[in-house]
């Protein structure tokens, strides 16, 4: 681990970062709001018929209650977006970027080998990853807590939230630094990394949306974090194990990978 | 071809080292040592492998055959502990942007892990004042970022050098600076290995010269011996009748026009000055050898690599 690396790579997502996390913090205090004010209203027009039962549960949440809307809050493209910004943005053009630059010849002309160089990046980007996360689910917990709905969260069991969670984006995370180590432009790795997402987010959502290819949720990383599930105490140890297991591999993939590829000069 | 044995230590030692990419052979069984103390040519047109040896030294590339050592450390199981000893200029080097040159020169010495023991110097020396160093990399023109990357290479004072045409970019009076910051490293007993294509420089600043052609060794030799054996051109003018030119030694491809008589000198100079020595003798012009005419020989085409001689 080179922590002059770490912090460099933090350094250059610092604005990015405080940006994205204030915008995280005003989403999620935004859950509970809409919650409180529209919940009724959902219910009413559910007990109606005149919205069909799969619209109603958009992915694996809800607006019937406050863990689903932070499920909902979670899975929502805005919230996708934020996290995905550095989970597939920053990790999938971290190491090509450099290489597209010319500046990782550079910086592997210093004593660093290629595994403690990926290390440095992944950990900086898996922090960054966390850090958005961290204010999504702190603007939902400060929101409810603001409006006197603290009651209705498990506010014990959010350590849990916030580890499946990680492991999910985790999972993205270390898929983007797989794709960046394996490309020397950053066009192809961010190309497939956001693919990655999008194909997990189809079968997600078509999978709420039509009982018949409700099977392909199970498919979807994304149907494997539901912290509405885990604050009403249902955290499944399965969907942790799917999840880390998911990030790890890519993990394996990139430290094989990596320090055998040939890095000609750039173009 | 391999090159001349060396009877100091080796800074760098290549055996057979070998870089195919599928059917492109960048580098064929490149056979050299590098002298410790010397500051070593490595000369070959564009394309020709001369930085697929470079990055081949230092862990980008991994060598299809062949093995090499740096500093006397295995190049591949080594390539780390190389790079901590070692100061590398890419070629047409990329910098940080977003960063200042000041901000730039602190973060790669800090992955260094070595002090800037150079740094002033070599920024007084190069001209990169604090005033520019503070400026954002955006706004420097080639021939700064050129200046800092020559700047990083060195700060912290490696044991060697290895530079990838480091004068790129630079104006004349920046390479004189160059120059003379290698004449005192060389002085220092550093080991400098850099690539060019350009002759001059080459000839101006090397112990010993490696050309390199589509990626084979085509020569290696000490720069003081190559000019030594250069044919020179020489011009006589007499008065009245030219002797006969069979009379002159060493002297090949004679042109009589009258009086004057110009044709190619081998060798020694002075064997030749004494036996034309002549009261008739009214001028006498030898110029000088240049390294160009030596590379420009190497290059002829009589001189096949074995690629094309295998597919001729």
């Amino acid at each position: 681990m080179s922590w002059r690396l770490f912090a460099q790579t933090l350094r250059w997502q610092r604005v990015r970062l405080a940006v994205v996390v204030l915008a995280g913090i005003g989403w999620g205090v935004l859950m509970p709001v809409i919650y409180d004010a529209f919940s009724d209203v959902f219910r009413d027009m559910a007990t109606s018929g005149i919205i069909p039962d799969e619209l109603l549960n958009f992915g694996s949440g809800s607006l019937f209650d406050l863990p689903g809307t932070i499920t909902l809050g979670l899975q929502h493209p805005l919230a996708i977006a934020m996290i995905g910004i550095f989970a597939v943005g920053a990790s999938s053009t971290s190491i090509a970027g450099e290489r597209a630059r010319g500046t990782l010849e550079v910086l592997l002309a210093r004593p660093i080998s290629r595994t403690v160089l990926y290390i440095s990046i992944a950990v900086a980007v898996l922090l960054t990853v966390l850090i958005v996360l961290l204010a999504i689910l702190g603007g939902m917990a400060g929101g409810a807590a603001v409006i006197g709905l603290s009651d209705e969260l498990d506010l014990g069991r959010m350590p849990l939230v916030v580890l499946n969670g990680f492991g999910l984006w985790a999972a993205f995370t270390t898929f983007g630094l797989a794709m960046s180590v394996s490309f020397d432009r950053p066009g192809p790795a961010i190309g497939l990394s956001l693919a990655w997402l999008l194909l997990h987010y189809f079968l997600e959502i078509i999978g709420s949306l039509w009982t018949d290819a409700a099977w392909t949720q199970e498919y979807s990383l994304l149907h494997h974090f539901n912290p509405g599930e885990i604050l009403t105490g249902k955290l499944d140890p399965i969907d942790l194990l799917i999840v880390y297991a998911a990030a790890i591999i890519p993990v394996v993939y990139a430290l094989l990978v990596f320090p055998k590829r040939d890095l000609p000069a750039p173009a | 071809m391999e090159g001349t044995p060396s009877d100091g230590t080796a800074a760098i030692s290549t055996r057979g080292l070998t870089k195919h990419y599928g059917s492109v052979r960048a580098l064929t069984d490149l056979t050299l040592d590098v002298n410790s103390g010397e500051i070593f040519g490595f000369l070959g047109p564009n394309g020709a492998g001369k930085s697929t040896t470079i990055r081949t030294l230092l862990g980008f590339l991994h060598a299809t055959r062949g093995s090499a050592t740096v500093l006397g450390l295995n190049m591949v199981t080594d390539s780390v502990e190389i790079r901590r000893r070692t100061g590398y200029l890419p070629g047409g080097i990329a910098l940080y942007d977003s960063l200042t040159g000041e901000q730039v020169l602190d973060y790669l010495v800090d992955m260094q892990g070595r002090e800037p023991k150079r740094r002033a110097e070599l920024c007084d020396r190069l001209e990169l004042p604090g005033s520019v160093l503070r400026r954002k990399v955006r706004d420097y023109s080639r021939g700064m970022r050129q200046k800092i990357g020559v700047v990083q290479a060195l700060q912290h004072d490696p044991e060697l050098a290895i530079l990838d045409e480091p004068t790129e970019g630079l104006d004349p009076l920046m390479q004189h600076a160059f120059y003379a910051i290698l004449d005192d490293l060389r002085r220092e007993g550093r080991t400098i290995f850099f690539s060019s294509h350009v002759l001059s420089e080459v000839e101006r600043l090397c112990d010993r010269v490696a050309i390199i052609r589509a990626g084979e060794l085509m020569a290696i030799h000490d720069v003081g011996e190559l000019l030594a054996r250069r044919r020179r051109k020489v011009t006589l003018r007499w008065r009245g009748a030219a002797p006969d030119p069979t009379t002159l030694p060493g002297l090949e491809d004679v042109t009589v026009d009258g009086s004057r008589i110009t044709g190619s000198l081998t060798g020694e100079v002075s064997g030749f000055v004494r036996s034309i020595a002549s009261p008739n003798l009214e001028d006498l012009t030898i110029e000088p050898a240049s390294l160009e005419e030596a590379f420009l020989e190497y290059y002829a085409p009589g001189q096949a690599t074995t690629e094309e001689a295998q597919d001729r």
